[in-house]
């Protein structure tokens, strides 16, 4: 016992601190610089070098998941009520069927207790894309009353394309949910992924829910977006011309009306658009054809309601929507 | 450092968030804890008192409560725009924990940073940007120097 004392002493104030874990191992601690540091690190750094970075790892297979609370909250987080079956089987992907299918076979023989009871979200994917085009169809048309067919087809396009339900479903978290083969998910995936997540909305709520759904997070991304942008068109006069014919009216005249600098590196034009002597829109440009052709873009826009000082669509929550009627039927 | 050299950013939101609906951007909460240390003993408190009722309040975020042992009391915060706030909580009482959760549910996820000005529009200009013939009555021909104009 003495001795005991006498060496933790000792110890002490040489800085060395014995501890017992348990009753045969102790940790011995000692203050001191790590001089093992600096070699530790050195070599960790080199095998980092030699076989790169570590790959991503999706958040299922780190701590702190619970597969099913994140799906109810995935639920209750949107405001919308999921069947969360549904939704569930809305996240399985046919490539994740596909190779925890195989990545079993390879664990044991014994397929029968291993078989996986997993149903693709094909299904689902389908009805959900189809009613995502047939409802962005209708709201264009709605919204844009006087927009061209093709101008509509090109909006719709860019709302549904794979860059803009990517951005909004891995805003929305779907990402994380999402059973795929591969990670990162890759855009496909994702994409298909969002179509059944609506596809599952418009099984367990109906249609109407599905269609605020989609308002509020798919056609919000139209905000501050210009329609040329997502419309290419090649030649914006033939299609004005083409557009004034329709609605009776004379073909426009172009007019150079403001000049500046025509001999500088910046020289400026301003060319107006006369239909039966009225200015029907006036654009800038550095050349003169420039210019005329963005007159005509500023034409088309004013055409089809889509200038940027238009009024904003109407985003009121559903229950709003519905009040009007009702508080003026009381009244 | 002077602010030009700070890293900013502009007023925004993730997917125009509340144009539509109102979703709350805070998808994860995990509290860790140790369940003997004494810097732990406000963590503790909290999810006695208050990790239930918040649970509660908010469906939307889900909540890990894992005790680990000697770990540094920690609350990390997860985002749906994939981002990741780890906040250190060593020795705070469980008022603090309380206000701590509750700023963390309110943000958005986006960088705390300087914010360049307090709005933002995507289009600056109601009147369109100046050109030289802003505020100048319609003429034909070039401009000219105003003496000779006259």
């Amino acid at each position: 016992m003495a001795s005991r004392y006498i060496v933790n002493r000792g110890a002490l104030t040489l800085g060395i601190h014995y501890r017992t874990a348990c009753r045969t191992t102790t940790f011995t601690q000692i203050r001191e610089m790590k001089r093992w540091m600096k070699s530790y690190n050195y070599i960790m750094a080199k095998k980092q070098k030699i076989e790169g970075t570590p790959p991503p790892k999706p958040r299922s297979q780190q701590p702190n998941w619970e597969y099913h609370a994140e799906v109810q909250a995935f639920s209750s987080r949107l405001h919308e009520n999921f069947s969360l079956e549904l939704l569930k089987a809305a996240f399985v992907n046919p490539c994740y069927v596909e190779s925890e299918q195989k990545r079993r076979e390879e664990l044991t023989t014994d397929f029968k207790t291993t078989a996986l009871v997993l149903n693709a979200n094909m299904e689902l994917r389908s009805q959900g894309s189809d009613f995502l085009a047939s409802f962005l169809t209708d709201w264009c048309r709605a919204s844009f009353p006087s927009l061209h067919g093709d101008g509509v087809a090109a909006v719709v396009a860019h709302l549904s394309g794979s860059t803009v339900v990517c951005h909004v479903a891995r805003n929305l978290g779907v990402e994380d949910l999402t059973m795929s083969a591969e990670y990162p998910v890759p855009d496909d995936v994702l994409n298909a992924t969002f179509m059944a997540v609506i596809g599952a909305l418009l099984e367990s709520s109906g249609a109407e829910r599905a269609a605020f759904f989609l308002r509020d997070f798919v056609t919000t991304q139209l905000i501050g977006k210009d329609l040329f942008d997502m419309w290419t068109v090649v030649n914006p006069m033939g299609l004005l011309m083409e557009e004034l014919a329709q609605r009776n009216m004379s073909a426009p005249e172009p007019r150079l009306i403001r000049s500046a600098g025509a001999s500088t590196v910046v020289p400026l034009y301003f060319v107006g658009l006369y239909s039966d002597k009225k200015l029907l829109a006036q654009g800038p440009g550095d050349t003169v054809i420039a210019a005329e052709e963005e007159a005509a873009r500023v034409a088309l826009r004013q055409l089809y309601g889509f200038t940027e000082n238009r009024r904003p669509s109407d985003f009121s929550p559903m229950e709003q929507q519905h009040q009007p009627v009702q508080s003026a039927a009381s009244s | 450092m002077t602010s030009r050299g700070t890293p900013s950013r502009f007023l925004q939101s993730v997917l125009h968030n509340g144009v539509g609906r109102y979703v709350p951007q805070l998808k994860r909460l995990s509290v860790l804890f140790c369940r003997h240390g004494p810097s732990s003993a406000g963590v503790r408190a909290f999810i006695e008192e208050g990790v239930v009722d918040y649970a509660k309040t908010n469906p939307g975020t889900v909540v890990y409560v894992s005790p680990q042992p000697g770990t540094i009391p920690t609350i990390v915060a997860e985002y749906l725009n994939g981002s990741v706030r780890e906040e250190t909580v060593t020795s705070r009482t469980s008022k603090e924990i309380s206000d701590l959760i509750t700023k963390l549910s309110s943000q958005s996820g986006l960088d705390v940073i300087r914010l360049r000005k307090p709005f933002h529009t995507d289009s600056p200009s109601i009147q369109g940007y100046w050109q030289p013939f802003t505020n100048r009555p319609a003429c034909p021909g070039p401009i000219r120097p105003p003496a000779l104009e006259a």
